[in-house]
């Protein structure tokens, strides 16, 4: 039992010299031999750095009334520990539901306030039926079409703009050509700049997000049918927006190749 | 479709469109009425108001020709130009 803290003391006291330290050594086995408990105890305290807690001093005095206290206090800090684990394991088992219930919390922000360009819930598709056009909100709608770099169509739109008022369907051409003499598939995508009115811009219907087959040489003429919600005059932000583009790319289909599209399924398509 | 990395910016969304997508006029059997709406709109300065009726009968058209779903024009946000019509029609009947 000596032996560590001889070492403790050698590590401890390094700026004493090799042969101090060995004379110390020498000096307690010595010791060791000749003293009792209690002389072996003073001696190693001398010997250490660090001192060794006062508790231990007292030890041997009242002893009993020690014992009982401690064991007081060891109850004592064994309820807080207690309390206070239940404490974390409620947090622990908190913080795991909160992250399950955040998932449709989250989505209900996001429509709410139209983060992320998540469509704000209420777009109707029976209030084509029920509107009435706004007649003094004029708006621009450009037409922009573009094609991927190895997408070889010829494919643009057939009115460069056209003048639309909210809650009025309307009508616009893109034309596409295929110049090469192998079929080509070619799917669509769309895009509605400035990007807070993309959420007014309805398509009741159009040529996007389906595989379109061009024979060679073949033209064709795609139409797109949409309409501005009239509540895009209603809105504050929408105030100062007097033109909005509408762009399209189209880009090659692989055979039998699969887009994940936005919510959209073709068996409702043709019910 | 633009990717968006940070949290806070908005990307673009497309959505499919309501009556999903237009068949493909293979043979060109409405672009008679294409046409007849295409001039429409330059005589009219491109005004989409003026050149509704062009539009319904193109679309009227791909109906008949199996290239659009059947569906009441009403539906497709032309109640005014039907209630017109009924209305013209009433008016001559007697």
């Amino acid at each position: 039992m000596l032996l560590p803290i001889l070492v403790r003391e050698s590590l401890c006291c390094s700026k004493n010299s090799v042969l101090l330290t060995s004379s110390n050594i020498q000096t307690s086995i010595r010791g060791l031999q000749g003293k009792g408990a209690r002389g072996l105890h003073s001696y190693a305290q001398w010997f250490l750095c660090r001192r060794l807690p006062s508790r231990l001093n007292t030890q041997i005095r009242g002893a009993k009334s020690w014992k009982s206290q401690t064991k007081q206090q060891e109850d004592e800090w064994r309820k807080r520990n207690k309390t206070v684990l239940t404490y974390i394991a409620a947090a622990g088992v908190g913080m795991i539901g909160m992250s399950y219930a955040a998932v449709p919390l989250y989505r209900l922000y996001c429509q709410a306030s139209g983060l992320g360009g998540t469509a704000v819930a209420g777009h109707d598709a029976e209030q084509v039926e029920t509107m009435t056009p706004v007649m003094d909100r004029i708006i621009k709608i450009t037409f922009n079409a573009d094609t991927h770099a190895s997408m070889q169509w010829n494919f643009r739109p057939q009115q460069s703009e056209i003048y639309v008022v909210p809650g009025e369907t309307a009508l616009a051409f893109y034309r596409a050509k295929n110049p090469t003499d192998k079929p080509v598939i070619g799917i669509s995508t769309y895009n509605v700049v400035p990007f807070e009115a993309g959420q007014y811009f309805n398509k009741i219907q159009c040529f996007c997000f389906e595989e379109q087959r061009l024979n060679p040489k073949e033209e064709v003429d795609m139409p797109v049918f949409f309409y501005i919600d009239p509540e895009f005059d209603e809105d504050p932000r929408m105030a100062r927006v007097d033109t909005i583009t509408l762009s399209y790319t189209f880009f090659e289909a692989k055979e039998g190749q699969k887009l994940p599209l936005p919510g959209y399924s073709p068996i409702s398509l043709h019910s | 479709m633009s990717t968006a990395m940070n949290f806070s910016s908005k990307s673009f969304r497309p959505r499919a469109p309501d009556k999903g997508s237009f068949p493909l006029d293979h043979f060109g059997e409405c672009k008679a009425f294409k046409e007849k709406f295409m001039k429409c709109l330059k005589d009219n300065s491109y005004d989409n108001s003026m050149c509704r009726v062009q539009s319904k009968d193109y679309l009227e058209c791909r109906m008949d020709n199996q290239l659009m779903a059947k569906e009441p024009l009403e539906k497709l946000g032309f109640k005014d130009l039907m209630d017109k019509h009924s209305q013209e029609n009433k008016e001559a009947k007697p």
